[in-house]
């Protein structure tokens, strides 16, 4: 079953302010797969992330999480999903720490601080976000990746104003995280350089 | 994210953008002090009017204070993280207007002797009061959630929310306020201040799921 189909996409019909981004857009997801999504901008990839993840409703079309409908009822997806957005969530009046403590309260500090060495954040763990500049704050909002225990990843141009360095360290995350029965969707508009993906391309 | 570490992330942010609360806090005491230097000190006018005057300042404090409870979450993407973290958002919505409604009323409660004696208060009245407040306060909150809610992605919602919100607290403001000359006239006032309780709790059974539906369509 380690290969059997995770999330299967059927018939999405999407449409924002009285125009269609996608019609019948049907595709699976793979555990281990990384699928990345390409388009133009304004065909939609970040909305189709998003109602993947639940925040926007389809207009028409079903979701199956491991063969269960969960087109109405998320709880189950969402309970397995990560969704980093184009907006971080990371909350500027907090600290980095106080940030990943909100959302990973289960993490011991052990876990934390090697999630934030590895983004080079440790200097950083007491410094509220507000500080931060913008890459920075990106890193914060990726260090969920290391510390959540999720298993599909939605990621809305992860590697937006990360610096090379950054972009690598992500990768690499991203591998080991489908190497072990992960799946992740990804919109970017740069080259994946040691990932292999799927691609989908949305119509204009 | 559990409902914990929600409410822990809540109540740090509440500290540490108490500046928020605080100016809420200096309207309604500047309100209350201002409006007998602006129309009568007398004792002969304040002691009926108190009431009155500490009601529409806190409501405009709570006013002031609920419109921008979702704008930073909604800024920063939270928002839409709280959405899809698989807990319940209506309790979610519930903890964070139930923390807000705290840093507010507490230290409105404890100002409230001093405004009392300052406005003339009739002594029998002053729990009255303080009861009004503490069962009427919490419909303003939730009530005014929901609208904050609604114009959350609008970039100049505050005048929108007052005009979708105002005539809810309508009824809150009469019978807490009702409840205060009733008892300063020695009348029963004990059925006045139940409607408020029943106000309180449909607002408390209703608000939540109306804020989350609210939210839900903002970040739409």
């Amino acid at each position: 079953m380690q290969s059997s189909s995770f999330l299967t996409i059927s018939d999405l019909w999407i449409e924002r302010g009285e125009r269609d981004l996608c019609k019948s857009l049907s595709f699976d997801v793979q555990s281990g797969d990384v699928l990345r999504i390409l388009g133009e901008n304004g065909t939609g990839k970040s909305s189709l992330l998003k109602v993947v993840a639940g925040i926007l409703s389809p207009l028409e079309g079903d979701i199956f999480y491991k063969g269960q409908e969960v087109t109405e009822k998320r709880q189950i997806l969402q309970e397995n999903t990560l969704y980093l957005g184009h907006s971080a969530g990371v909350k500027k009046a907090l600290t980095v720490e106080e940030n990943l403590r909100w959302y990973c309260p289960t993490s011991s500090s052990n876990e934390l601080h090697s999630a934030l060495n590895t983004l080079g954040l440790l200097a950083f763990s007491d410094s509220f976000v507000s500080t931060l500049s913008a890459g920075q704050t990106k890193r914060v909002a990726l260090s969920r990746l290391w510390l959540s225990k999720q298993k599909l990843w939605l990621l809305d141009e992860p590697f937006a104003s990360l610096d090379t360095e950054g972009a690598s360290i992500l990768e690499k995350r991203i591998a080991q995280h489908t190497a072990l029965g992960g799946a992740v969707m990804l919109t970017t508009h740069q080259d994946l350089l040691s990932l292999q993906s799927r691609d989908i391309c949305l119509p204009i | 994210m559990t409902y914990l570490s929600f409410i822990k992330a809540e109540v740090l942010v509440l500290w540490r953008r108490k500046q928020n609360v605080f100016n809420a806090l200096l309207f309604f005491l500047m309100v209350v002090i201002l409006f007998p230097l602006g129309v009568n000190p007398s004792a002969e006018f304040l002691a009926p009017a108190a009431d009155g005057i500490v009601w529409c300042a806190t409501l405009l404090a709570v006013l002031m204070a609920t419109e921008s409870m979702f704008k930073e979450d909604y800024a920063d993407g939270s928002l839409e993280q709280l959405i899809i973290s698989g807990l319940s958002l209506p309790l979610l919505m519930l903890l964070k207007t139930t923390a807000q409604w705290l840093v507010v009323l507490l230290p409105l409660l404890l100002m409230m002797p001093l405004l009392a004696e300052m406005l003339y208060l009739p002594d029998g009245s002053f729990w009255v009061l303080i009861a009004t407040l503490v069962i009427g306060s919490p419909s303003l909150f939730l009530i005014g959630a929901i609208g904050a809610a609604l114009t959350v992605s609008l970039k100049q919602g505050a005048i929108l929310v007052m005009l979708l919100i105002l005539p809810f607290y309508l009824p809150v403001i009469i019978f807490a306020t009702s409840a205060v000359r009733a008892a300063q006239l020695g009348l029963p006032y004990l059925g006045l201040l139940a409607i408020l309780l029943a106000i309180f709790l449909l607002s408390l059974v209703i608000a939540p799921f109306m804020i989350a539906i609210a939210i839900k369509a903002s970040t739409n």
